[in-house]
């Protein structure tokens, strides 16, 4: 006994590292240890106060550009009720599937490979897990947690994202992932090789899941990459091991980068979407 | 001793406050930003005791991770950093290293020679930053984009960094 209580003294420095570590790893991989733990909230409080105090005092110097946008944004909206023919009606007015909230970003990280942003509305807002955010031009994340009055959100520039998106022409259907490297480009991967696509087509969301309605803007085609696949291309040349053309060396699947609408350095103002058939959803898709 | 800890939570404050509110909107190429809170845990007084410096090392991580979004990165981080600088620190300055603390952060400045204080600067900022955005990918699949992320993100800090430990260590006791 003697000797264990000498080795653990003898090795103190090495268990407090040990046990402080293990602690860092729960909050990291445990969520549910982080709503539970009411010190982290409180503080959590404390530093979303401050930024936001700072946001605020800051917000005064970027009046201007933010009218800008908003009279950009009326404009276009105007356009649009231009356009509608008289009897067409809106689907949300009638039979409104989707509820819009506004929002306020109070911080944005772009420097972290898991980027998150906070906004001030939270679950006493009527907000909870998995509604999209989507500024102006375009997407810009789904909430992943929220407490009382804020809640985070994981950016479209964060590894762990995928979304649902399409090709607004042809309406081939792929996941938006983004690759960590650019923090205005995003990779559309899983689009068949048959598909007809050019440098410039636009991007919209899909719709396949209730997080965002289809047609939501992302953005535009800037580049196509060809993945190779390596076990499609073994199999064909064994098929057909006289006719080796240069097309089979091309795999089936399309890697497609995708410039971005939203410029997310600089976004103040977003919209919160709500799905109101989310639960009955959820019962079918069990 | 009181001074010593005083100071301590003096540089805290300052550096959460400088990475939290201005370093954290740098975005140089709109995504690297410079981690100059590293110069709190490079400049930590010798004299505290290693057990005191990794507890707060990790309170330190663990208040930034509320300034930047991301729960328990920057703790296990900043703490593994902390639990390696004895190690690193012997390993650098050889026999010139004091394990006992008597010898300030200032006289290894001034005393050692240039190669060992970029040494020690680059081998802890490399470490941190590495085991920072490996545990922030945990993928084997991102080791590229990790490696690429650490260089660059390494070079702003070393620049940002060394100039703040020439402000910083004027005023050590």
């Amino acid at each position: 006994m003697q000797k264990v209580i000498d080795f653990l003294i003898r090795k103190k420095d090495f268990f407090v590292f040990f046990i402080l570590l293990i602690i860092s790893f729960l909050l990291i991989f445990n969520s549910s240890f982080f709503h539970k733990s009411k010190v982290i909230v409180f503080s959590n409080g404390i530093a979303n106060m401050t930024k936001e105090n700072i946001k605020n005092f800051n917000s005064y110097f970027e009046l201007k550009k933010l009218n800008t946008k908003l009279v950009e944004e009326n404009l276009s909206l105007r356009n649009m009720l231009e356009n509608a023919s008289d009897n067409y009606t809106l689907d949300s007015l009638t039979n409104a599937t989707f509820q819009y909230k506004n929002a306020r970003v109070i911080s944005n990280n772009l420097s972290s490979l898991k980027n998150q942003l906070v906004l001030d509305i939270g679950t006493s807002n009527g907000i909870d897990k998995e509604m999209g955010v989507i500024s102006q031009n375009g997407i810009v994340g789904i909430i992943n947690n929220s407490s009382l009055n804020y809640s985070s959100v994981m950016s479209v520039l964060n590894l762990n994202t995928k979304i649902n998106a399409k090709i607004k022409r042809s309406s081939h259907f792929g996941t938006l992932e983004w690759n960590g490297v650019s923090t205005r480009h995003l990779i559309l991967n899983d689009i068949a090789e048959t598909a007809d696509i050019k440098v410039g087509d636009s991007i919209i969301t899909g719709g396949m899941s209730l997080i965002f309605p289809e047609g939501i803007d992302v953005g535009v085609v800037s580049k196509i990459i060809n993945q190779n696949k390596f076990r499609d291309t073994l199999h064909k040349l064994n098929i057909e091991k006289n006719r080796i053309k240069y097309s089979d060396f091309i795999g089936n699947y399309l890697n497609i980068e995708v410039r971005l609408h939203t410029d997310m350095s600089s976004i103040n103002n977003v919209y919160v979407i709500k799905s109101l058939n989310r639960e009955e959803f959820k019962t079918i898709s069990k | 001793m009181d001074r010593i800890y005083f100071l301590v939570i003096k540089r805290f404050v300052f550096f959460i406050l400088l990475q939290g509110l201005v370093f954290n909107n740098f975005d140089l190429f709109g995504m690297y930003d410079p981690l100059i809170y590293l110069t709190f845990i490079l400049t930590f007084p010798t004299k505290i005791n290693k057990i005191t410096f990794m507890s707060i090392s990790f309170i330190f991580g663990l208040t930034l991770d509320l300034f930047s979004n991301s729960l328990g990165f920057n703790a296990a981080a900043c703490l593994t950093i902390a639990f390696s600088r004895s190690y690193i620190m012997a390993f650098i300055f050889g026999s010139f290293f004091d394990p006992v603390g008597l010898k300030l952060i200032r006289n290894y400045i001034s005393e050692s020679s240039f190669s060992q204080k970029f040494l020690y600067m680059i081998s802890m900022i490399l470490i941190h930053h590495f085991f920072l955005f490996s545990i922030e990918s945990l993928s084997f699949k991102y080791i590229f984009l990790v490696t690429q992320k650490t260089l660059m993100t390494s070079l702003l800090t070393i620049i940002f960094c060394y100039a703040s430990i020439l402000f910083m260590i004027s005023n050590e006791k």
